[in-house]
Parts: C-alpha cells; structure tokens; sequence
C-alpha cells in the first residue's frame, strides 16, 4: 500500500500528457503507473523516478504515428463498433426528428394494421378446433339434386356410420330447453346429441361422464352434459353437481357430467346444454326422408377426406338404390369442422387480410420513399465522411444502424397499435364472426410486422446509399449540396409514389364497392316494417302445457296481456319470423298435381296468429288476411306469397285452390295472397313462403312475439316482459330485439368490412398524399436555381405553377390508371362481400378519381406555391 | 505499400501472441525484456503498436480501470489474421535466409 503514495515526478506526467496524442495517452500512461509501481516495489522510489525519466524522454522523441483511425473500425471487436455506429446513427436521427417520427409512424401503422388484422383473422381462419386430432372430424350431408347441402334422416346416419370410414359418429339436433332454478326460467342453446358425441370430439368431460349408449334411448334420455359456463353462472360451480337432478323444459334431468371451460361445441355455436338424442326405429320421425339431423363423425385413422367421400357415396348409392322414393339426394357431403367454421367468413376475412396488406405495403414504400429523401438530401454529408476517411463499410454500417433503429422504433410503436386496434377490431367484429372470444395479439404477426419493418427500413436506408457510393461522391462534395440534381434521381421515388397511387386507388374502389353494396342493401325492400317493432322469443315448458287447450289459453293470454300495454298497436305470435335465424321448409303438394312426394316444392312455413302481417306491416296483394274465424274446426286456409302463388299457379289463379303443407296434413285452401319477405338475409333470393293459422296449425311449445309500438320499442320491452311473466309464470323469454336490429346483423358483415376498407382507404390516402408531397416539395427545393432563372426570365407565375402540378398529376395518373386497372383484376377477392355492383360502376369510378384528385391536389397545393414564390435574386445568389 | 516488419515490430507481435488475450503495454515490454534480455521503453512499444494498429495488424479492445494505474483503463491488443500473415512472411524470410549458415551462427 505504501507504494501508492510514492508518485512519478509531476513533471514528467505532465511532458507525456502534452507530448503522447490523445486516443493513446490514457492507455499509455496507464502502463507506465502500473510499471512505475513495479519499479517502486522492486527496486526502490529513487530507481523507479530515474526509470520514469528515461521513458518520458524516450517518449518525447520517439515519433507518435497519427491516430489510425477516425471513425469506428469495423474490423476491430464487433459489439464496441455496433454500439459506436448506433450512437453516431442515433446522433444524426435525432438530427433530423420530424422526419424519423413520420418513418417510424409510417412504418409502425402499417404494422400495428397488419397484425390486428391478421391477429383477428387468424383464430378465425387459420385456428384449428380445439379437438385432438381436429382434422378427422368432419360433417356429413347428403347433397341435395341443386347442389346443396341436406340434413340427414336417422337411418341414413345409421346406415352411413356404420360403414368403415368412421372411428365414431353421432347425429345431431338443435336443441333449445328452459332451464328453470328457483323462479328464473332462461331459455338456452343446446344440442340433441347421440351417446358417441363427445367421443367423436374427442374431448372427455371435467367433472362426471359423457352419455352411456344405454341413455340414448326413448324414455331413457333424461340426461344431460353442461357447459363449463353455464355450471359455473346458474349452478356457482358446485362440484356436487354431477349425479343430481335439474329441471330443463320442466323436467328432471339428471346431470351426467360438466365439460372443461375450454370446451365449445363449434358444430352448434353457444350450446350450453347437452342431452341424447334418444331415437329408435319405431320413432315417425326417425325416417329416411325425415331430414332434420346433422351427422358428425370422425374419421379413421389413415382415412383421408377424399376416401371418405368416395366411400359414403357409395354407401349412398346403395341406399338410393334400395329405396328410390327416400332419396332424391345425389350424394353425400363431407366437410371438416374447421371449413365448416370457417367457410362463411373466409371471403371477408381474406378480403381484409388483401386489403391490410395494401396499407401495409403503402407504408413500406412511403418510409422507403421518405428515407430515399433523406439520403438524396445526405449526399453532401456523405461525401464529407468519406473525405474524412470514413471507409465504404463504415458507411454502409452507419446506415445499417440507422434502419434498424428506424425499424425497431417502428416495431415497437406497431405493436402498441396493433393492441389496440385489434381491440378496435374484435368491438367493430359481427358476432358471427367465428371464434371471436379466441383473438390474442399473435406473437407470430408482430414478429412478422417486424421482419417487414426491418426489411424496409434497412433496403430503404441502404440502397440509396449504395447509388450514391458507386456515382462517386468526390462530385458531389465539388458540387456542392444545392447540386442540380437529375431528372433520373427521382425516377425512383416517382415510381414509388405512383405505386402508392395505384395502391390507394384499389383501397378507396374497394372502399366504395362496399358502401354501395351497403347502401343497395340497405334500399332491398325486406317486405316488412322495421321502424317501432320489437321481437321475442317465448317457450312455454313442461307438462303442464303438454295439453293443447292450456297451450292454446296460455298463447291467448300473452297475446291479450301485451295488446293491453300502453304503447303497443298491435301483437302477433308467429313460429318463426324472417331474418330471426330460423329456417323451417315444408314441402307443399298441390291438390291438382298428382306425382311423386319427393319431387314437392318447398316453402317457408310460418305458422301465425291473425295480427301477424298488421304487426309485420306486410302487405295483402290478394284475398283476404287469416280472421279468429279461421281455428280449428273451421275450413283449413293458408295464404302465399307473390313468389309462392305466381310459381305454384302460373296463371295467376292461386285463391281457392287446395294444397297440402307437410306429409300428413289435410289440404288448405288458399284464401289470400302477401307481399314478399326476405327470410334469411337481405342479400337471399326471394322464396316460396306459405302461411297456416297457427290454431289450426296446431300449438308449438315455442313462438316469436311481434310487437308494433307506438314511440322507441326499445321503452316498451319492460312492461311487455311483465306483462307476460304476469299472465305465464315461469314462461321463457329470450332474443329480445328490435327489428332494426335483426336488419343491422343482417348487414353486419358488409359493414365491418366496409368500416376497416374505409380506414385503410383513408390511411392509405393520407401516405400517398404525403408520398406525393414528399416528392414534389423535395423537386421544388432542387430546382430552386432553374425556377428562379425561368422567373428572371419572365416566366409567368401560371407557368411556374404548371410545372409543379404537371408533375403531381403525372404521378397520380400514372398511379390512378394501374390501380383501376389492378381493381378490375382483383374484384374477385371482395366478390362475395358485394352486391349489386360492380368494379366498372361510375359511381366508383366517381369516388375514385373524386378523393385521389382532392389528394393530389392537397399535395400539389403547397409546393407549387412556394415554386411561384421563388424570388430569382435569392435564388441565384444562394447557389 | 508493404515493406515488412521492422525486427521490433516482429518482437512485439511475438510477445502480444505469447500473452493473448491479455497482451498489454506493460506485459509486452516485460514479454521482451524477458526473452531477450534487453531492456525495452514502453513508449518504443507503444509506438510500434500504434504503428501496427494503423497498418491493420493487430485490433485492440479496452480493458477495465485500476487504481494502480490511476484509474486509467488498459487497452488490450489482439493478432488480426493479417498480422499473423505478416508475421510469418517475415519469419519465413528469416528462415530462409539462415538456411545453411547454421553453423557459422551457432556460436552467438
């Protein structure tokens, strides 16, 4: 320790701290301490001082070379030159803040889109069903003589099972009990399940057991597997559960088992409640031609989908051939789950999926267009480097640096708005939308977004560079920074902003696509009245309503009860109404035309009290509207719709003919003709509807109530549901909506993707504009020089003006003419979303050229009037 | 440009291979004293490192602050590829040249 305190002579390290050059000089005389200190212990102060003297001498005349190097050699220890490069990139961002900010949010909204987008459609699109083995489970129709898919009788599933193809299969019902606990009696969704249904899925329950072969049974099938939601909200997760006895359509049903929480039956979305089907062979309704079950199955292992096929449709043959009355069916159709789930909304979510990657792209080319900017404007800088020493590498690092921090920047402030957009997302989502409750952030997207980002932000910030490397920048530093800059200089970052154009442009058309199938949808006649009407479903359950007159007075009650409420006009009950989500066909057989039952028509069959088309506001084309006249006991009536009455009877004599609706039915009479609705959307074709008197129908457990109101139905749903649990305890209520309502989820599809297309049309606008802008503010600047010498010239100002504009419009008709062109060669994509309209429609040509002119103008505006502001004396003496 | 290694420059990137990775000023003087048994200024070293340094030979990385040093950091010295070629073309010269004079040179 006591060496410490004997120093070097103060003079010394004074002459080496003036004569050893800097970068070398802490090193150095770091050395000679640690030596002087050796000398010290080894040899004693004296000898130590005589040693630092001769050093500092030898040092004073020994020739320091230069520091080798000015810049961050690259060659030497990786992680201290990376670290310098950043730094040094770091210094000359910050430099320059407005502009990396406008690149990094360019970038990160192009990204944050990306992934929400993605992130929302792939547990949708690109989510396997949460079974083992997914694949392998599969539904099975048969395919009717159009095309179409057709539910199964109970033999046909027995007969199709039993072949080889199938490890397990079950059919399957919809399922809609009541579930009474204490006073609340809720109506749910469920399923009628034969005993293998869970096996076939794959998935075992958490708490008790599946259904035993011996409970799918008629009489024996009072059974029943809940959802892990509905024993945790209605029973408060009681684990004793499993083994008791519940009451469901006002029965006890004893509860077999409770599935996990991950559990979804995705075959009938929302089941909450399971029991067995409980067919057997003397059952009417079991038939062949019986086509109310839906068969799931899951295949052998090493049997593929097409095997299957083949095989199911010949077992299928064979059916067809042995009974020719039961099957008009072609052939059978097998699809996977996953397709089952996911077929409906893949055309829109592909559409988005196209539509986002448009923005995507716009944003890389924007940031590469604002970076190419940015190193054209560097050119001197650059130049000065490289006079400096700065080697080609070095160079090249330095902008390495500066794009991977641009890019990660970029990343991160993506992947924030990527959280909450896809928020955005899954709000603005239909609820039809599959899987919706299954949307994380994907980890795969973000990382995704940011190799995109990356990408972009090193090509954007290296080639640039490279040009300039390989043009020799020795010019460019005699030229000067206020060089004249080529024409073929901006060549690229013209076609880079035409690309946007034309990107923009196939936004906005697809844009405008949608809001005039919207708006055309929006103008279908649905053929009823939506303004002040209000719907529910109502059930009726359990034996005390098993005989008809209870049912009957229960139903009439109701319907005096909600007439009774202040507000209300009119009520009717109906078994289904249109755009409620039912489908309910009948064949219809008309009196005068003999010929085999198979071949029958079908129609939508409503079964309604008198009021219902008064409720509805549908309208009477002919004949008369059903009376409390027609009930039971009086002649059978039934009325038809347009479409019914001018296909069934061509010769537009319809009133007083005779059919018969359904099988065993007496024939009706027709007594009147009704206006068209549209039954299943507002896009559907127009069908065959018929309508019976529901007293002579025959009561139904279950009704939808309409209800006309006077002022907001929405006011009126209150005292309309006291005043039917006060006439029916314990009756059902369920789907109250108005019908606005039903008419906006009609739409709900189009008009998410309309409002996503919107605000990328609107993004993707905004980027073009500023691209555009960009360019042209940036050829304003450089011609500064010519435009001041054309002014001192003469030149007009309209002129000057022109020369700015000339270009922006160039650019944007350039982009205009390949985007329209690209539209027209994509519509496909967005087809199915469409309707009634086309890509060619003036109405998008209109909105197009409208929106990119404002744009191209917003961006010409400013540019072209400092060109015209050119003053030739500045101008001239500044270069 | 290249006009080899001066004798010096051949006994510092000696010693700095003997002491890798932890070749410094001070260990590489001490290196040549040693070995050589004549005494050496570390500014004639530092020299010839930076000398080595600026011809691209030998990469340096920095070391940690002691306080026998002042609290001056160490610059520590590594062989690059190109110094090792360097090195060995001038041995091999060496080599070549002394070829058949052993015996006249055996008596040093």
């Amino acid at each position: 320790m006591s060496h410490h305190s004997i120093r070097p002579p103060w003079l010394a390290l004074r002459i080496l701290a003036w004569r050893v050059p800097e970068p070398d000089r802490e090193y150095f005389i770091g050395d000679l301490l640690e030596a002087f200190a050796e000398e010290v212990s080894r040899a004693g102060a004296p000898h130590a001082r005589r040693w630092f003297w001769r050093e500092t001498v030898q040092a004073l005349v020994a020739r320091w070379p230069a520091a080798p190097d000015v810049g961050p050699d690259f060659s030497q220890e990786a992680s201290v030159s990376f670290f310098n490069s950043a730094r040094v990139a770091l210094r000359s961002l910050v430099r320059a803040p407005a502009l990396a900010a406008l690149v990094v949010f360019t970038l990160g909204l192009g990204i944050g889109a990306t992934t929400s987008v993605y992130s929302v459609a792939r547990a949708a699109l690109f989510g396997a069903p949460p079974y083992p083995q997914s694949e392998r489970v599969a539904l099975v129709w048969e395919r009717d003589t159009d095309g179409s898919e057709s539910n199964v009788g109970y033999f046909t599933f027995e007969d199709l099972s039993r072949d080889s193809v199938f490890e397990s299969a079950a059919a399957m019902s919809y399922w809609t009990p009541t579930l009474s606990n204490g006073s609340e009696t809720t109506r749910l969704a469920g399923q009628r399940v034969t005993w293998q249904f869970f096996d076939v899925l794959g998935v075992k329950p958490m708490l008790g057991r599946g259904f035993l072969p011996e409970e799918d049974k008629r009489g024996a099938n009072r059974v029943v597997v809940l959802s892990y939601n509905l024993w945790r909200s209605r029973f408060g997760s009681d684990s004793s559960l499993v083994g008791r006895e519940i009451q469901v359509n006002g029965l006890s049903y004893r509860v077999a088992g409770v599935m996990p929480p991950t559990f979804e039956s995705l075959v009938a979305p929302g089941a909450e409640l399971w029991g067995p089907l409980g067919y057997d062979a003397t059952l009417s309704y079991a038939c062949r031609s019986c086509r109310h079950l839906r068969m799931l199955g899951r295949l052998r292992d090493g049997v593929s989908p097409d095997m299957a096929r083949q095989k199911l449709d010949l077992v299928h043959q064979r059916l067809k051939e042995q009974f020719p009355n039961e099957y008009g069916s072609t052939g059978t159709v097998l699809v996977s789950v996953h397709e089952f789930v996911v077929r409906k909304t893949r055309p829109a979510l592909l559409a988005l999926l196209a539509a986002v990657g448009l923005v995507a792209l716009i944003a890389c080319f924007n940031a590469a267009n604002l970076l190419l900017s940015r190193a054209l404007r560097r050119e001197g800088e650059f130049a000065l480097r490289v006079a400096l020493g700065a080697s080609q590498k070095q160079l090249t690092a330095l902008l390495l640096a500066e794009g991977l921090l641009l890019s990660l920047a970029a990343g991160v402030v993506g992947s924030l708005l990527a959280v909450a957009g896809t928020n955005v997302v899954v709000t603005l989502a239909p609820e039809a939308l599959p899987r919706l409750d299954q949307v994380r952030i994907d980890g795969g997207a973000i990382l995704f977004s940011f190799g995109l980002a990356l990408f972009t932000g090193l090509a954007a910030s290296i080639l640039p560079a490279y040009g300039l490397l390989r043009s020799g920048l020795h010019d460019s530093i005699r030229a000067g920074t206020r060089s004249v800059v080529g024409a073929g200089r901006h060549r690229l970052r013209q076609a880079l902003v035409a690309a946007e154009v034309a990107l923009a442009v196939m936004l906005v058309s697809g844009t405008s696509l949608l809001l005039g199938s919207v708006t055309r949808l929006l103008g279908v006649d649905a053929g009823f009245e939506t303004r002040e009407r209000l719907t529910m479903q109502l059930d009726l359950s359990g034996p005390a309503f098993n005989d008809s007159g209870t049912a009957e007075r229960a139903w009439r009650g109701v319907l005096d009860a909600v007439r009774a409420v202040p507000g209300v006009t009119s009520a009717a009950l109906a078994s289904q109404i249109p755009l409620g989500g039912n489908y309910d066909g009948y064949g219809l057989h008309l009196e005068e035309r003999a010929g085999n039952p198979a071949e029958d028509p079908s129609a939508q069959r409503y079964a309604v009290t008198p009021g219902y088309f008064d409720a509805m506001g549908i309208p009477l084309k002919a004949g008369r509207l059903f009376t409390d006249a027609d009930r039971i006991g009086a002649p059978e009536v039934v009325l038809l719709n347009e479409t019914a009455a001018r296909q069934l009877y061509p010769d537009g004599n319809a009133i007083g003919k005779r059919l018969q609706v359904g099988g065993s039915r007496p024939y009706s009479t027709v007594v009147g003709i009704v206006g068209n609705t549209l039954h299943q959307s507002l896009d559907a074709e127009r069908e065959m509807q018929v309508y019976l008197p529901s007293s002579q129908w025959g009561e139904e457990g279950g009704m939808t109530l309409v209800v006309h109101t006077t002022g907001r139905p929405e006011s009126a749903i209150a005292p309309i549901r006291s005043a039917v649990q006060g006439t029916v305890p314990g009756i059902a209520i369920s789907r109250v909506a108005t019908l606005d309502r039903l008419m906006d989820n009609s739409t709900a599809d189009r008009r998410f993707a309309l409002a996503l297309f919107a605000a990328f049309a609107g993004v993707a606008l905004v980027l073009a504009t500023a691209g555009l802008y960009g360019v042209l503010a940036a050829t304003v600047v450089e011609r500064t020089r010519e435009i001041g010498v054309r002014t001192a010239l003469g030149a007009p100002r309209g002129r000057i003006l022109g020369l700015v504009v000339r270009q922006g419009m160039f650019v944007t008709g350039l982009g205009l003419v390949i985007g329209l062109f690209a539209t027209w060669g994509s519509t496909r994509i967005i087809s199915t979303l469409l309707f009634g309209i086309a890509a060619s429609d003036p109405f998008v040509l209109a909105v197009v050229i409208s929106s990119l002119g404002a744009a191209a103008l917003l961006a010409c505006a400013l540019p072209a009037w400092r060109a015209s502001r050119v003053d030739p004396v500045i101008a001239l003496r500044d270069s | 440009m290249n006009h080899g290694l001066g004798e010096f420059e051949q006994l510092v990137l000696l010693a700095l291979m003997r002491l890798e990775p932890e070749a410094y000023g001070v260990g590489i003087r001490d290196e040549i004293e040693k070995r050589t048994g004549r005494s050496v200024a570390l500014g004639a070293v530092y020299t010839t490192l930076l000398r080595l340094e600026g011809k691209r030979l030998v990469a340096t990385r920095l070391g940690e602050p002691t306080p026998q040093r002042g609290g001056r950091r160490k610059k520590y010295y590594r062989l690059l590829a190109a110094g090792r070629r360097e090195l060995i073309t001038s041995i091999d010269a060496l080599r070549s040249m002394t070829r058949g004079l052993t015996p006249g040179l055996e008596l040093r």
